[in-house]
Protein backbone atom coordinates (compact mmCIF):
# COMPACT_ATOMS: atom_id res chain seq x y z
CA UNK A 1 0.00 0.00 0.00
CA UNK A 2 1.47 3.70 -1.04
CA UNK A 3 2.26 6.13 1.62
CA UNK A 4 0.81 9.23 2.60
CA UNK A 5 1.75 12.27 3.78
CA UNK A 6 -0.95 15.27 3.35
CA UNK A 7 0.54 18.57 4.43
CA UNK A 8 -0.49 20.08 7.60
CA UNK A 9 -0.06 23.44 7.47
CA UNK A 10 -1.36 26.63 5.88
CA UNK A 11 -4.85 26.70 3.80
CA UNK A 12 -3.43 25.20 0.71
CA UNK A 13 -2.83 21.35 1.62
CA UNK A 14 -1.13 18.90 -1.04
CA UNK A 15 -0.23 15.20 -0.57
CA UNK A 16 2.76 13.11 -0.77
CA UNK A 17 2.31 9.47 -1.90
CA UNK A 18 5.10 7.15 -1.58
CA UNK A 19 5.20 4.16 -3.86
CA UNK A 20 6.86 0.58 -3.70
CA UNK A 21 8.13 -0.83 -5.96
CA UNK A 22 6.18 -1.97 -8.97
CA UNK A 23 3.42 -0.27 -7.34
CA UNK A 24 1.02 1.90 -9.52
CA UNK A 25 -1.29 5.11 -8.69
CA UNK A 26 -3.97 7.27 -10.68
CA UNK A 27 -4.58 10.61 -10.09
CA UNK A 28 -6.74 13.54 -12.15
CA UNK A 29 -4.29 14.43 -15.20
CA UNK A 30 -2.65 17.78 -13.93
CA UNK A 31 -2.54 16.93 -10.27
CA UNK A 32 0.90 16.17 -9.68
CA UNK A 33 3.31 18.75 -9.17
CA UNK A 34 6.68 16.23 -8.58
CA UNK A 35 7.65 12.79 -9.10
CA UNK A 36 11.03 11.27 -8.51
CA UNK A 37 12.68 10.47 -11.61
CA UNK A 38 12.18 6.51 -11.94
CA UNK A 39 8.33 7.47 -11.99
CA UNK A 40 6.48 6.50 -15.62
CA UNK A 41 3.57 8.53 -16.03
CA UNK A 42 0.59 7.61 -18.75
CA UNK A 43 -2.13 10.06 -19.18
CA UNK A 44 -5.39 7.88 -20.61
CA UNK A 45 -8.87 10.25 -21.50
CA UNK A 46 -11.36 8.56 -20.11
CA UNK A 47 -14.92 10.45 -20.71
CA UNK A 48 -18.45 10.19 -19.31
CA UNK A 49 -20.99 8.94 -21.94
CA UNK A 50 -20.08 7.97 -25.78
CA UNK A 51 -20.06 9.02 -29.04
CA UNK A 52 -16.84 9.75 -31.37
CA UNK A 53 -14.45 12.23 -31.89
CA UNK A 54 -16.48 15.07 -32.28
CA UNK A 55 -18.43 14.63 -28.86
CA UNK A 56 -15.21 13.81 -27.28
CA UNK A 57 -13.95 17.18 -28.35
CA UNK A 58 -17.48 18.89 -27.36
CA UNK A 59 -16.82 17.30 -23.78
CA UNK A 60 -13.56 18.24 -23.39
CA UNK A 61 -14.65 21.81 -24.34
CA UNK A 62 -17.60 21.97 -21.85
CA UNK A 63 -14.96 20.77 -19.02
CA UNK A 64 -17.08 16.89 -18.74
CA UNK A 65 -14.37 15.05 -20.20
CA UNK A 66 -12.39 13.13 -17.70
CA UNK A 67 -8.67 12.57 -17.88
CA UNK A 68 -6.60 10.46 -15.49
CA UNK A 69 -2.60 9.88 -14.81
CA UNK A 70 -1.40 7.09 -14.13
CA UNK A 71 1.78 6.63 -12.73
CA UNK A 72 4.07 3.31 -11.87
CA UNK A 73 7.61 3.12 -10.40
CA UNK A 74 10.51 1.94 -13.15
CA UNK A 75 13.81 -0.06 -12.26
CA UNK A 76 14.00 -1.74 -8.79
CA UNK A 77 13.14 0.65 -6.48
CA UNK A 78 10.23 3.01 -4.42
CA UNK A 79 9.53 6.24 -5.95
CA UNK A 80 7.24 9.33 -5.04
CA UNK A 81 4.53 11.45 -6.19
CA UNK A 82 3.13 14.66 -4.96
CA UNK A 83 -0.28 15.94 -5.48
CA UNK A 84 -1.78 19.40 -5.43
CA UNK A 85 -5.74 20.07 -5.73
CA UNK A 86 -6.15 22.83 -7.96
CA UNK A 87 -7.81 25.10 -5.71
CA UNK A 88 -7.35 25.91 -1.92
CA UNK A 89 -8.31 23.88 0.69
CA UNK A 90 -7.78 20.53 2.69
CA UNK A 91 -6.98 17.03 1.02
CA UNK A 92 -8.64 13.69 2.74
CA UNK A 93 -7.00 10.23 2.37
CA UNK A 94 -10.16 7.97 2.20
CA UNK A 95 -9.72 4.15 3.48
CA UNK A 96 -12.22 2.38 0.98
CA UNK A 97 -12.27 -1.08 2.78
CA UNK A 98 -13.66 -2.46 -0.29
CA UNK A 99 -17.30 -3.70 1.50
CA UNK A 100 -19.25 -0.67 0.00
CA UNK A 101 -18.09 1.85 -3.33
CA UNK A 102 -18.28 5.91 -2.82
CA UNK A 103 -19.37 7.93 -5.10
CA UNK A 104 -17.22 11.10 -5.49
CA UNK A 105 -18.04 14.56 -6.88
CA UNK A 106 -16.16 14.91 -10.24
CA UNK A 107 -14.39 18.17 -8.88
CA UNK A 108 -13.31 16.65 -5.75
CA UNK A 109 -11.09 13.79 -7.32
CA UNK A 110 -7.42 13.91 -6.57
CA UNK A 111 -6.56 10.00 -6.78
CA UNK A 112 -7.16 6.70 -5.85
CA UNK A 113 -4.62 3.43 -5.81
CA UNK A 114 -4.56 0.70 -7.77
CA UNK A 115 -6.95 -1.67 -6.38
CA UNK A 116 -9.95 0.98 -6.41
CA UNK A 117 -11.98 1.32 -10.09
CA UNK A 118 -13.46 4.16 -11.27
CA UNK A 119 -16.21 4.57 -13.09
CA UNK A 120 -16.69 7.77 -15.19
CA UNK A 121 -19.44 6.48 -16.72
CA UNK A 122 -22.10 7.65 -14.08
CA UNK A 123 -24.17 10.50 -14.90
CA UNK A 124 -25.53 12.00 -11.96
CA UNK A 125 -27.89 14.81 -12.40
CA UNK A 126 -27.74 17.77 -14.64
CA UNK A 127 -28.72 20.84 -12.63
CA UNK A 128 -32.10 22.30 -13.79
CA UNK A 129 -32.49 26.20 -12.03
CA UNK A 130 -28.87 26.69 -10.72
CA UNK A 131 -26.95 25.65 -13.58
CA UNK A 132 -24.90 23.64 -11.68
CA UNK A 133 -24.16 20.19 -13.31
CA UNK A 134 -23.77 16.87 -10.57
CA UNK A 135 -21.08 14.44 -11.83
CA UNK A 136 -20.00 11.51 -9.38
CA UNK A 137 -16.88 9.26 -10.19
CA UNK A 138 -18.07 5.90 -9.00
CA UNK A 139 -15.32 4.07 -6.75
CA UNK A 140 -15.06 0.74 -6.40
CA UNK A 141 -12.88 -1.40 -4.54
CA UNK A 142 -10.27 -1.99 -1.70
CA UNK A 143 -7.75 0.86 -1.46
CA UNK A 144 -7.25 4.74 -0.57
CA UNK A 145 -9.25 7.40 -2.49
CA UNK A 146 -7.69 11.13 -2.41
CA UNK A 147 -10.21 13.73 -2.65
CA UNK A 148 -9.62 17.71 -2.19
CA UNK A 149 -11.95 20.49 -0.86
CA UNK A 150 -12.37 24.28 -1.45
CA UNK A 151 -11.92 24.93 2.50
CA UNK A 152 -11.91 23.14 5.15
CA UNK A 153 -13.28 19.44 5.08
CA UNK A 154 -15.79 18.46 7.76
CA UNK A 155 -16.80 14.31 8.05
CA UNK A 156 -20.28 13.56 8.78
CA UNK A 157 -21.80 10.44 9.58
CA UNK A 158 -25.57 10.28 8.43
CA UNK A 159 -27.57 8.93 10.62
CA UNK A 160 -30.82 9.49 9.31
CA UNK A 161 -31.26 12.54 7.19
CA UNK A 162 -29.69 15.40 5.96
CA UNK A 163 -29.65 17.82 3.40
CA UNK A 164 -26.51 19.02 1.39
CA UNK A 165 -26.37 21.83 -1.15
CA UNK A 166 -24.93 20.00 -4.30
CA UNK A 167 -22.17 21.90 -4.66
CA UNK A 168 -21.07 21.49 -0.91
CA UNK A 169 -20.52 17.60 -1.47
CA UNK A 170 -17.10 16.20 -1.70
CA UNK A 171 -17.46 12.41 -1.17
CA UNK A 172 -20.15 10.06 0.45
CA UNK A 173 -20.63 5.87 0.95
CA UNK A 174 -23.00 4.42 -1.48
CA UNK A 175 -24.69 3.14 1.32
CA UNK A 176 -26.19 6.41 1.52
CA UNK A 177 -29.66 6.63 -0.89
CA UNK A 178 -29.95 10.12 -2.28
CA UNK A 179 -32.59 12.04 -4.21
CA UNK A 180 -32.06 15.27 -5.64
CA UNK A 181 -34.36 17.79 -4.99
CA UNK A 182 -35.09 21.04 -4.27
CA UNK A 183 -34.02 23.39 -1.38
CA UNK A 184 -37.27 24.72 -0.02
CA UNK A 185 -40.88 23.40 0.54
CA UNK A 186 -41.44 24.81 -3.44
CA UNK A 187 -39.31 24.74 -6.21
CA UNK A 188 -40.19 28.97 -6.67
CA UNK A 189 -39.55 29.41 -2.91
CA UNK A 190 -36.11 27.80 -3.59
CA UNK A 191 -35.53 29.16 -6.71
CA UNK A 192 -35.98 33.03 -5.30
CA UNK A 193 -33.92 31.84 -2.34
CA UNK A 194 -31.29 31.08 -5.09
CA UNK A 195 -31.48 27.84 -2.82
CA UNK A 196 -31.26 26.32 -6.10
CA UNK A 197 -30.86 22.42 -6.20
CA UNK A 198 -29.54 20.23 -3.02
CA UNK A 199 -28.79 16.26 -2.23
CA UNK A 200 -31.16 14.75 0.25
CA UNK A 201 -29.20 12.09 1.81
CA UNK A 202 -30.80 9.12 4.12
CA UNK A 203 -29.98 5.77 5.51
CA UNK A 204 -26.51 5.66 7.44
CA UNK A 205 -22.92 5.72 6.16
CA UNK A 206 -20.38 8.39 6.30
CA UNK A 207 -20.07 11.75 3.76
CA UNK A 208 -17.51 14.48 3.18
CA UNK A 209 -18.51 17.85 2.63
CA UNK A 210 -16.34 20.86 1.79
CA UNK A 211 -17.33 24.35 3.69
CA UNK A 212 -17.19 26.32 0.41
CA UNK A 213 -18.63 25.94 -3.03
CA UNK A 214 -16.66 25.90 -6.23
CA UNK A 215 -19.85 27.09 -8.17
CA UNK A 216 -20.32 29.88 -6.47
CA UNK A 217 -17.11 31.25 -5.97
CA UNK A 218 -16.52 30.48 -9.86
CA UNK A 219 -19.87 32.51 -10.89
CA UNK A 220 -18.81 35.35 -8.34
CA UNK A 221 -15.33 35.92 -9.98
CA UNK A 222 -16.71 35.43 -13.54
CA UNK A 223 -19.34 37.62 -13.23
CA UNK A 224 -16.84 40.21 -12.44
CA UNK A 225 -14.66 39.32 -16.05
CA UNK A 226 -15.84 40.24 -19.44
CA UNK A 227 -17.16 37.66 -21.53
CA UNK A 228 -14.87 35.76 -23.37
CA UNK A 229 -14.79 36.79 -27.16
CA UNK B 1 -30.61 30.02 19.24
CA UNK B 2 -26.81 28.65 19.42
CA UNK B 3 -24.41 29.30 16.85
CA UNK B 4 -20.58 28.63 15.80
CA UNK B 5 -18.45 30.28 13.53
CA UNK B 6 -16.04 27.80 12.18
CA UNK B 7 -12.94 27.73 10.10
CA UNK B 8 -12.42 31.33 10.49
CA UNK B 9 -9.64 32.94 9.60
CA UNK B 10 -9.08 31.79 6.06
CA UNK B 11 -12.61 29.71 5.26
CA UNK B 12 -15.50 30.88 7.88
CA UNK B 13 -18.86 29.91 7.70
CA UNK B 14 -21.54 29.59 10.43
CA UNK B 15 -23.51 26.45 11.91
CA UNK B 16 -26.53 27.27 13.42
CA UNK B 17 -28.81 25.22 15.52
CA UNK B 18 -32.45 25.95 15.39
CA UNK B 19 -35.19 25.61 18.05
CA UNK B 20 -38.80 24.99 17.12
CA UNK B 21 -40.36 27.99 15.87
CA UNK B 22 -37.58 30.02 15.54
CA UNK B 23 -36.62 31.48 12.19
CA UNK B 24 -33.57 33.09 10.97
CA UNK B 25 -32.46 34.66 7.70
CA UNK B 26 -29.32 34.74 5.60
CA UNK B 27 -28.37 35.68 1.93
CA UNK B 28 -29.89 33.99 -0.89
CA UNK B 29 -27.83 30.73 -1.92
CA UNK B 30 -25.13 31.06 0.86
CA UNK B 31 -27.03 27.45 2.36
CA UNK B 32 -24.35 24.65 2.53
CA UNK B 33 -25.99 22.03 4.72
CA UNK B 34 -29.06 21.61 6.76
CA UNK B 35 -31.16 18.98 8.58
CA UNK B 36 -33.61 16.93 6.67
CA UNK B 37 -36.85 18.89 6.86
CA UNK B 38 -35.38 22.53 7.58
CA UNK B 39 -38.57 25.13 6.01
CA UNK B 40 -37.31 28.08 3.48
CA UNK B 41 -39.22 31.30 2.33
CA UNK B 42 -37.82 33.13 0.51
CA UNK B 43 -38.53 36.78 1.36
CA UNK B 44 -38.01 40.44 -0.17
CA UNK B 45 -35.53 42.72 1.15
CA UNK B 46 -36.74 45.95 1.40
CA UNK B 47 -40.06 45.92 -0.07
CA UNK B 48 -40.89 45.15 -3.76
CA UNK B 49 -40.52 48.63 -5.80
CA UNK B 50 -36.89 49.26 -4.25
CA UNK B 51 -36.19 45.58 -4.59
CA UNK B 52 -36.97 45.73 -8.19
CA UNK B 53 -35.10 48.87 -8.55
CA UNK B 54 -32.12 47.03 -6.90
CA UNK B 55 -32.43 43.91 -9.90
CA UNK B 56 -33.13 45.84 -12.55
CA UNK B 57 -30.69 49.02 -12.15
CA UNK B 58 -27.81 46.76 -9.53
CA UNK B 59 -28.50 43.50 -10.86
CA UNK B 60 -28.24 42.40 -7.14
CA UNK B 61 -29.85 39.63 -5.23
CA UNK B 62 -33.64 40.43 -4.64
CA UNK B 63 -34.29 37.61 -2.18
CA UNK B 64 -33.09 36.45 1.66
CA UNK B 65 -33.74 33.18 2.35
CA UNK B 66 -36.02 32.64 6.21
CA UNK B 67 -34.91 29.59 7.38
CA UNK B 68 -37.23 27.31 10.01
CA UNK B 69 -37.57 23.76 11.75
CA UNK B 70 -40.67 22.34 12.94
CA UNK B 71 -38.60 20.31 15.48
CA UNK B 72 -35.46 22.07 15.34
CA UNK B 73 -32.27 21.31 13.56
CA UNK B 74 -29.23 22.69 12.49
CA UNK B 75 -28.82 25.20 9.29
CA UNK B 76 -24.91 25.57 8.03
CA UNK B 77 -23.93 28.42 5.87
CA UNK B 78 -21.32 29.45 3.94
CA UNK B 79 -20.23 32.60 1.83
CA UNK B 80 -19.78 32.74 -1.79
CA UNK B 81 -15.74 33.36 -0.83
CA UNK B 82 -13.29 32.52 1.45
CA UNK B 83 -12.26 34.49 4.35
CA UNK B 84 -13.78 35.47 7.46
CA UNK B 85 -17.15 35.70 9.36
CA UNK B 86 -17.68 37.85 12.11
CA UNK B 87 -20.52 38.29 14.44
CA UNK B 88 -21.69 41.28 15.73
CA UNK B 89 -24.58 41.59 18.15
CA UNK B 90 -27.22 44.76 17.53
CA UNK B 91 -28.56 46.54 20.32
CA UNK B 92 -30.73 49.30 18.71
CA UNK B 93 -27.60 50.54 16.86
CA UNK B 94 -26.72 50.25 13.25
CA UNK B 95 -24.57 49.32 10.67
CA UNK B 96 -24.23 49.58 6.92
CA UNK B 97 -22.87 46.74 4.74
CA UNK B 98 -21.90 46.82 1.12
CA UNK B 99 -23.68 44.47 -1.18
CA UNK B 100 -21.80 41.27 -0.49
CA UNK B 101 -20.98 41.65 2.89
CA UNK B 102 -24.25 40.77 4.17
CA UNK B 103 -24.39 36.91 5.22
CA UNK B 104 -27.14 36.45 8.08
CA UNK B 105 -29.13 37.46 11.04
CA UNK B 106 -31.51 36.64 13.56
CA UNK B 107 -35.07 37.76 13.13
CA UNK B 108 -35.30 40.79 15.51
CA UNK B 109 -32.17 42.49 13.39
CA UNK B 110 -34.34 44.90 10.47
CA UNK B 111 -32.77 44.71 7.07
CA UNK B 112 -33.72 47.93 4.71
CA UNK B 113 -31.77 49.18 1.77
CA UNK B 114 -30.50 52.32 1.26
CA UNK B 115 -29.64 54.21 -1.79
CA UNK B 116 -25.69 54.78 -1.80
CA UNK B 117 -26.71 57.89 -4.14
CA UNK B 118 -25.06 58.75 -7.81
CA UNK B 119 -21.91 58.56 -5.66
CA UNK B 120 -21.97 54.83 -5.08
CA UNK B 121 -22.31 53.75 -8.81
CA UNK B 122 -18.67 55.02 -8.99
CA UNK B 123 -17.94 53.14 -6.14
CA UNK B 124 -17.76 49.51 -7.60
CA UNK B 125 -19.32 48.87 -4.13
CA UNK B 126 -22.89 48.76 -6.41
CA UNK B 127 -26.05 50.59 -5.83
CA UNK B 128 -27.24 49.57 -2.60
CA UNK B 129 -25.94 49.57 0.85
CA UNK B 130 -28.16 47.43 3.73
CA UNK B 131 -28.87 48.85 6.72
CA UNK B 132 -28.98 46.85 9.52
CA UNK B 133 -30.84 47.91 12.55
CA UNK B 134 -33.37 46.37 15.69
CA UNK B 135 -31.89 43.74 18.01
CA UNK B 136 -30.33 40.51 16.92
CA UNK B 137 -27.22 38.48 15.77
CA UNK B 138 -26.05 39.74 12.70
CA UNK B 139 -23.23 37.58 11.02
CA UNK B 140 -21.33 39.86 7.83
CA UNK B 141 -18.46 38.09 5.91
CA UNK B 142 -14.85 39.60 4.17
CA UNK B 143 -12.68 38.12 1.26
CA UNK B 144 -9.65 37.31 2.84
CA UNK B 145 -9.03 38.68 6.40
CA UNK B 146 -11.51 40.76 8.23
CA UNK B 147 -9.87 44.58 9.82
CA UNK B 148 -12.08 46.07 12.58
CA UNK B 149 -10.38 49.98 13.01
CA UNK B 150 -12.03 52.32 15.28
CA UNK B 151 -12.50 55.50 13.87
CA UNK B 152 -11.64 58.96 15.49
CA UNK B 153 -11.12 61.96 13.45
CA UNK B 154 -10.54 61.31 9.25
CA UNK B 155 -9.94 58.18 7.78
CA UNK B 156 -10.04 56.81 4.16
CA UNK B 157 -10.01 53.52 2.88
CA UNK B 158 -9.92 52.05 -1.16
CA UNK B 159 -14.07 51.55 -2.00
CA UNK B 160 -13.29 47.99 -2.59
CA UNK B 161 -12.07 47.03 0.67
CA UNK B 162 -15.31 48.07 2.68
CA UNK B 163 -17.12 45.76 4.63
CA UNK B 164 -18.77 47.93 7.03
CA UNK B 165 -19.49 50.72 8.99
CA UNK B 166 -21.56 52.17 11.62
CA UNK B 167 -23.52 55.58 10.66
CA UNK B 168 -22.02 57.54 13.32
CA UNK B 169 -19.35 57.98 10.67
CA UNK B 170 -20.05 60.14 7.59
CA UNK B 171 -18.19 59.93 4.08
CA UNK B 172 -17.37 61.03 0.69
CA UNK B 173 -16.72 59.29 -2.49
CA UNK B 174 -13.65 60.91 -4.21
CA UNK B 175 -10.22 59.66 -6.52
CA UNK B 176 -7.07 58.51 -4.35
CA UNK B 177 -5.16 61.31 -5.74
CA UNK B 178 -5.80 64.15 -8.38
CA UNK B 179 -7.39 62.81 -11.25
CA UNK B 180 -4.09 61.73 -13.42
CA UNK B 181 -3.36 59.35 -10.07
CA UNK B 182 -6.62 57.77 -9.77
CA UNK B 183 -6.82 56.93 -13.55
CA UNK B 184 -2.93 55.69 -13.70
CA UNK B 185 -2.31 54.51 -9.73
CA UNK B 186 -5.32 51.62 -9.82
CA UNK B 187 -6.28 52.61 -6.63
CA UNK B 188 -9.43 53.78 -7.67
CA UNK B 189 -11.75 55.70 -5.94
CA UNK B 190 -11.90 55.75 -2.54
CA UNK B 191 -14.42 56.62 0.72
CA UNK B 192 -13.08 59.41 3.22
CA UNK B 193 -14.88 58.40 6.57
CA UNK B 194 -14.87 61.31 9.36
CA UNK B 195 -16.47 60.94 12.88
CA UNK B 196 -16.22 58.66 15.26
CA UNK B 197 -17.13 54.97 14.72
CA UNK B 198 -16.27 51.59 13.69
CA UNK B 199 -15.35 50.27 10.65
CA UNK B 200 -14.86 46.85 9.27
CA UNK B 201 -12.31 46.50 6.30
CA UNK B 202 -11.24 43.03 4.61
CA UNK B 203 -7.93 43.01 3.31
CA UNK B 204 -8.46 41.42 -0.91
CA UNK B 205 -11.08 42.02 -3.22
CA UNK B 206 -13.15 40.10 -5.94
CA UNK B 207 -12.80 42.73 -8.35
CA UNK B 208 -9.16 43.26 -8.04
CA UNK B 209 -8.30 39.56 -8.70
CA UNK B 210 -10.56 39.59 -11.53
CA UNK B 211 -8.90 42.29 -13.11
CA UNK B 212 -5.42 40.22 -12.36
CA UNK B 213 -7.38 37.21 -14.15
CA UNK B 214 -8.43 39.30 -17.03
CA UNK B 215 -5.02 39.53 -18.86
CA UNK B 216 -5.11 35.73 -18.88
CA UNK B 217 -7.87 34.82 -20.12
Amino acid sequence: MPKYTVSEEGSYRSVMVELDRGERFTSEAGAMFRASDNIEIDVTTRSRGTGGLLSGVRRMMSGESFFLSTYRTRGGGPGEVGLAPTLAGDVVVIECSGIGGWLCAGGSYLGSSDGLSIDTEFQGFRGMLSGESLFFLDIEGKGQLLVSAFGSVKEVEVDGALTVDTGHVVAFEDTLEYTVGKAGGSWVQSFLSSEGVVMHFSGQGKAYLQSHNPDQFGQTLGGLMPPRS
Amino acid sequence: MDYTIEGNPDYGHLVVSLEPGETFVAEGGSMAWMSHGTQINARLLGGFARALVRKVVGGESLFVGEFSHPEGGQVAFSPAVPGTVHHRRVNNDKLILTGGSFMACTNGVSLGTQFGGLKSMFSGEGLFFIECSGVGDLFFNSYGALIEKDVAGDFTVDTGHVVAWEPTLRYTIRGMGGLKSTLLSGEGLAMSFSGVGKIYLQSRTMPALAGWLIPFG
